[in-house]
């Protein structure tokens, strides 16, 4: 294909702004989905996406287009992951597009996630479409949301495309914009390959699927190729492309998007930003912008049954080959077990792997309360980091324990700014500057310690916004803080997996929360059940939860035992749930409280 | 006949018919005697072919419950009592349980039930106190239930129960232990004494739902628990099980089968049986490789059980294989509930042990039994023992 036929785009839209229904549109409206095989939302792929309706994996797909100058274009369209946890993934897929569509809900207006993607486009120098969506809504204000384009954002909204995706309006007027208005790439046909790598997928019986744009040359079967950032080489055995369905093709050349595989066994091997280059001719320079990604969020992920152990280990093996940004290694708890300490993206990716894990490996879990990763001086000099609160050396040797700092964005409706700025404060938050913006929105920027982000935030930001605030953060650098860790003793036992490093000031308050939460989420055990909260060895807090007084079934039923069985087995189930420390059976949320303390 | 056969000694009936449905009850009973004729003459047929396909079994218990049997005519009851000893050999000394209501007892009824060869009665007393009774939906009152076991005694029947029923809304402790004490006086030599509890599917289902009805909290229903401990052992009623208190020497010994996890038959719409895998096959059950033995239930219906004996089939509605992990479990589970205890394997003693610590188990060697306080949890003392594994 001739360059100048090429275009390639991706779309920018916040959660239920219509990302997926435009997309299925675009398919249908270039006929790549005969629409009696239309499913909806034919792009995101697993069951968690289309549950949650959010993309996870970035997916390409290549539409044939012929526009109304008579000409058949092919456009490749490149779906980026909706959420701050896939903030390096997003840009790894704008840097595959000249241009981007920003999709924006003509009844809900610009929201801080999308507004951190569009200035991703812009940094790329993509050429942004914007798209007023949902306008055959009757509340839809398109004239509103078209300003605050224009003035949030900063770009030109006047062409700004009118769209009904579920109703099909505009459809036809966002794909004849792609082909005018974006440009189509540029690249050295006749160059040594240089390929960006934007997204891999481990297929069981395929390997390592890479999902590929090519910038300069041309890969094809047969070629040996070099992955830049880790040297490893591998001979390609097809390429191909999304239609949607895998189809294989010649070869891919400068400009187009695809993939290729080459009997790739683990996805670090083909990490999103590499740039492939051919083996025998390579280029000296790598593509711009690769980075290792680091896990923000870290968490212990133990099995309630401790024989399932290895079926765990197996497990996130299984979900690493498709994940390479899950990291884990072996972890043992004094109450848990043995386990695994996991570092995530974020609070979402955490929740994705679990969930994954729970559900498609059919493991019952408990996952600790997640945390970041503190830097600490020690006396001596040394500097070490710490993801695990139960690491933090005795207080005696620290100098200083430093937290991962961030710049947060909030946009909200005025009404609520008061509500959200207590809420900041409340979260240790540095209030930093406050912009006005059409339609009566505020938004906020913050400096905040990730360590509160992490912590139920997101959740009372849409609690106390009526779900109308929207955030966006990136982390700014490390800051040292009065931070103490708070350990909790249940049934006189300390618990490691529920301690936490908290801010001196409000670890006493914190402890009492916990402790009153604790009570509520232990059930009655046979005994009386002491919960104390402790900062280093003195008792700050303590609640108790008081003996069980009757469980016990009456009657016998006649000869009728199966059912008695079952009444007992019924029981069984749910203690199956609860993990056994020293005495006290607690169930699997009691783990994850600590994410909840704000609730009454 | 096999050893497997030779265990089972109990047989199970079951006749449907009560006066009204009471409030709290779940099991299988229809208003009316109506087709009470036709339905007797269906449960001696599946007696009958029972007997064909079992052999003659040396039966040393028999438990004729409902519904309310004292309902149907006596004659009715003296043919299937007759068919049984009939088709299975009865022990001279075998007892012979027979459920009755006080408003359809006297002493004339009594009387033929004796004939029939019926030698113990229980009786479906539930409580003194109008209010209460008049909340069970009971029809009988307190003179009446209490004429009843006199009416009994006179007919000549030296074992009696009396089934009682605390948990009652609105029946405080202090009449709890009055309806106890003059049940007591009466002389019964048998006493049960069962917490009401909330059915799925009965009108006290439903009015709970609502919120016309608010269920005894579990404290105090414990607390009327222990008020029937102490007012019936001091009037020497063992507790040998954990509703059940009994005269030396007049322990239910049918219901001992069940709590022993022993083996019994059973005929009559809803009935339950337990019978060893051979036995189980013998009557036409699938029997799972694997499986000790099989409990089987009847279904519900009344007309749906005579046109299945009719027609020459097995009336029986669902079956589950016990195999060897199972069947450890449900020993261990009815075992607990009796004050002689149960034997335990020894890889549960160290959680015996624990619970020995907490107050809530006796050990005696490789035999626990609960405490008064490991009663009152007796599921989780269970749960514990048997460990959390699956059967």
């Amino acid at each position: 294909m001739r360059l100048d036929r090429i275009r390639n785009f991706s779309i920018i839209a916040h959660i239920d702004h219509g990302k997926s229904t435009l997309a299925d549109r675009l398919l249908e409206a270039t006929g790549t989905v005969a629409l009696r095989d239309m499913q909806d939302q034919v792009l995101d792929q697993l069951d968690l996406e289309r549950e949650r309706g959010i993309t996870i994996k970035a997916q390409a797909v290549r539409l044939a287009y012929t526009a109304s100058d008579g000409i058949t274009y092919e456009l490749n369209l490149i779906d980026t992951p909706g959420h701050v946890d896939f903030a390096y993934e997003v840009s790894r897929s704008l840097a595959a597009c000249e241009g981007a569509l920003l999709v924006v809900d003509a009844t809900q207006g610009v929201e801080a996630q999308t507004l951190a993607n569009v200035y991703q486009a812009i940094d790329n120098h993509l050429e942004v479409i914007p798209v007023i969506n949902k306008i055959d809504l009757a509340n839809a204000d398109a004239e509103l949301v078209r300003r605050e384009i224009e003035e949030v954002i900063g770009i030109p909204a006047d062409d700004a495309i009118l769209t009904s995706a579920r109703q099909g309006i505009g459809i036809d007027l966002v794909l004849e914009a792609i082909v005018k208005r974006v440009p189509p790439p540029k690249g050295d046909p006749g160059g040594s390959l240089r390929a960006l790598i934007f997204d891999a997928k481990y297929d069981a019986y395929r390997g390592v699927v890479v999902y590929v744009r090519i910038v300069d040359g041309r890969i094809a079967a047969g070629m040996r190729i070099r992955m830049m950032n880790n040297k490893s080489e591998f001979v390609v055995d097809e390429v191909g492309v999304f239609a949607p369905a895998m189809s294989p093709v010649d070869e891919l050349l400068c400009g187009e998007v695809g993939y290729f595989i080459a009997s790739i066994k683990n996805v670090r091997d083909s990490k999103v930003g590499d740039t492939v280059t051919d083996a025998a001719h390579p280029t000296t320079h790598p593509l711009p912008g690769y980075r290792a990604v680091t896990p923000m969020v870290y968490a212990g992920i133990f099995p309630v049954d401790s024989d399932d152990v290895t079926d765990l280990k197996e497990a996130l093996q299984r979900l690493n080959l498709n994940d390479a940004s899950l990291i884990f290694e072996p972890e043992s708890s004094a109450a848990l077990g043995f386990g695994f300490r996991c570092g995530f993206l974020g609070l979402l990716h955490m929740e994705i792997v679990q969930e994954r894990l729970e559900r498609e490996f059919n493991l019952s879990l408990i996952t600790t309360a997640p945390t970041v990763e503190y830097r600490v001086r020690l006396r001596s000099g040394e500097v070490i980091a710490i993801d695990n609160p139960e690491m933090l050396p005795d207080a005696s040797h620290i100098d200083a324990i430093e937290e991962p700092r961030t710049k947060a964005t909030i946009i909200v409706p005025s009404t609520y700014v008061g509500a959200i700025m207590e809420l900041c404060q409340e979260r240790r938050g540095e209030f930093q500057h406050m912009d006005y913006q059409p339609g009566d929105r505020v938004a906020l920027t913050y400096d905040l310690p990730l360590g509160e982000i992490i912590h139920d935030f997101y959740d009372q930001l849409k609690s106390r916004s009526r779900g109308y605030a929207s955030l966006d953060y990136e982390i700014t650098g490390f800051r040292a803080e009065s931070l103490v860790k708070l350990d909790i003793l249940v049934g006189g036992q300390r618990v490691d997996a529920l301690s936490m490093i908290v801010h001196r000031d409000r670890a006493n308050a914190h402890g009492r929360k916990l402790a009153e939460r604790l009570r509520k989420l232990i059930p009655r055990q046979l005994f009386e059940v002491p919960i104390q909260a402790a900062i280093g060895g003195k008792i700050v807090a303590r609640e108790t939860v008081s003996a069980m007084r009757k469980d016990v079934l009456a009657k016998c039923y006649g000869g009728d035992i199966t059912r008695k069985r079952k009444l007992l087995e019924k029981q069984r189930e749910g203690k199956r749930r609860m993990k056994r420390v020293g005495n006290v059976e607690i169930p699997q949320e009691a783990f994850m409280a600590v994410l909840k303390m704000d609730e009454q | 006949m096999t050893t497997a056969r030779g265990d089972v000694g109990s047989l199970y009936l079951h006749i449907p018919f009560c006066e009204r449905k009471c409030e709290y009850c779940d099991f299988t009973s229809v208003a009316g005697a109506t087709g009470s004729d036709a339905y007797m003459e269906a449960l001696c047929t599946e007696v009958r072919r029972l007997g064909e396909r079992l052999g003659r079994l040396s039966l040393d218990t028999v438990f004729i419950g409902g519904g309310t049997p004292s309902l149907v005519d006596p004659e009715l009851l003296a043919g299937l009592v007759a068919t049984v000893r009939n088709t299975f050999s009865v022990a001279v000394d075998a007892e012979v349980t027979m459920e009755a209501n006080p408003s359809s007892v006297s002493t004339g009824r009594a009387r033929a039930w004796k004939a029939a060869g019926v030698n113990r009665i229980s009786l479906g007393v539930q409580s003194l106190e109008a209010d209460a009774l008049s909340f069970l939906g009971r029809v009988h009152d307190a003179d009446r239930a209490l004429a009843a076991v006199g009416e009994v005694r006179a007919a000549g029947f030296t074992s009696i129960n009396c089934d009682l029923i605390y948990a009652v809304p609105g029946l405080g402790d202090t009449r709890w232990r009055r309806t106890l004490e003059r049940v007591v006086a009466a002389g019964p030599t048998h006493i049960s004494c069962y917490e009401l509890t909330v059915e799925p599917g009965t009108p006290l289902h439903t009015q709970v739902r609502r919120g016309l009805v608010k269920p005894v909290e579990g404290v105090r229903s414990m607390r009327q628990h222990r008020i029937a401990v102490e007012v019936l052992e001091r009037a020497g009623y063992a507790q040998y099980e954990v509703s059940n208190f009994a005269l030396p020497g007049e322990e239910c010994r049918h219901n001992l089968v069940y709590w022993h996890n022993g083996y019994y038959a059973a005929a009559g719409v809803g009935a339950h049986g337990h019978l060893p895998a051979e036995a189980a096959a013998a009557i036409g059950l699938d029997v799972e490789a694997g499986a000790v033995s099989m409990r089987y239930w009847h279904g519900r219906g009344i007309a749906a059980y005579g046109r299945a004996v009719g027609a020459g089939l097995l009336p029986v509605a669902g079956s589950e294989p016990v195999g060897p992990g199972m069947r450890e479990q449900e020993r261990v589970m009815l075992g607990l509930r009796l004050r002689e205890g149960v034997r335990i394997g020894a890889s549960s003693l160290v959680e015996a042990r624990a619970l020995e610590g907490l107050g809530l188990l006796a050990v005696d060697g490789d035999r626990v039994r609960a405490t008064a306080r490991g009663e009152a949890v007796l599921n989780q003392v269970t749960l514990r023992l048997i460990g959390d594994q699956a059967a």
